[in-house]
């Protein structure tokens, strides 16, 4: 990860509900159609892209993102070393897909920041700023969702109950995360 | 305020999506062979009828993919939603 000021430096906590940025986690975009493409990836990376709209598939170290029916978006379930935005994975997955012309992959670790909340009063934050409904978005297991909370482009990872991923653009996070500790303070 | 089902993500809140205008126009196969007239009529003259229309729409906040709708626009009745690239639905027409 490059050495950018982290706009968001505290972890806060409410009554039920806990929210923390998490870093530095390694992030790729995948784009591609074909099913070649899909076979490159899921054998590169021991991992098989959901198919379904609005899921994600898990491994140990790796987590795949439907964003839309040609784009995923893949993240290290841990936290990588700081100082480099050399990626091992980024690397086998360039020799895969892009050399072999079946998708692109562009890495947006630096373009996205990732906060993790906790607890349950999660929806009623979510609910507060967005039009999306998540009645069975909650329910529903391994569910992801891209909308907008805040006026502000979201994708919403469902991790288990009580456990949410949110990514949003590092340049609205700052904002973002101002907007919920306000909104949280007042549930 | 209305509800979309976009045929990739499922139903969604209309504030997540941007209407592109009318569908189904086909580009000229010889722009350079038009009159401005013409090139004038293809660009920028559009029905914009009351009642049922043929629209692209896309969904902008969600993931990002263009489909096409028939909507009444005196009502905002969804009559159908189909995917790019395929045919639209007769009845309407």
């Amino acid at each position: 990860m490059l050495n950018y000021s982290n706009p968001i430096t505290e972890e806060k906590s409410y009554s039920g509900l806990q929210m923390r940025e998490v870093k530095p986690i390694m992030k790729l975009i995948l784009r591609g159609k074909k099913r070649e493409f899909l076979s490159a990836v899921g054998k590169s990376l021991n991992l098989i892209l959901p198919a379904e709209a609005n899921t994600f598939t898990k491994s140990d170290k790796l987590t795949a993102l439907w964003l839309s029916p040609d784009e995923w978006m893949i993240f290290s379930n841990e936290a990588s070393h700081i100082g480099s935005n050399d990626y091992q994975i980024e690397n086998l997955l360039n020799k895969s897909i892009c050399k072999t012309n079946l998708g692109a992959v562009t890495d947006v670790t630096d373009q996205f920041v990732l906060i993790n909340l906790k607890g349950d009063k999660i929806y009623d934050l979510f609910e507060t700023g967005s039009p999306f409904n998540f009645n069975d978005f909650r329910k529903k297991k391994a569910s992801v969702t891209q909308t907008i909370l805040a006026k502000i482009d979201v994708i919403i990872q469902n991790e288990t109950q009580n456990d949410v991923n949110l990514f949003v653009k590092r340049s609205f996070s700052q904002h973002l995360f101002s907007w919920m500790n306000d909104t949280a303070s007042r549930l | 305020m209305f509800l979309i089902h976009c045929p990739y993500c499922g139903e969604r809140e209309q504030s997540e999506f941007k209407a592109g205008g009318e569908a189904h126009i086909v580009r000229p196969k010889q722009p350079t062979e038009l009159s401005d007239d013409q090139w004038a009529e293809y660009l920028f003259m559009r029905k914009n009828i009351k009642g049922v229309q043929f629209e692209r729409w896309v969904h902008t906040h969600g993931c990002r993919k263009w489909f096409n709708m028939v909507r009444d626009t005196s009502n905002d009745e969804i009559k159908a939603i189909y995917k790019m690239g395929e045919k639209p639905p007769t009845k309407y027409k």
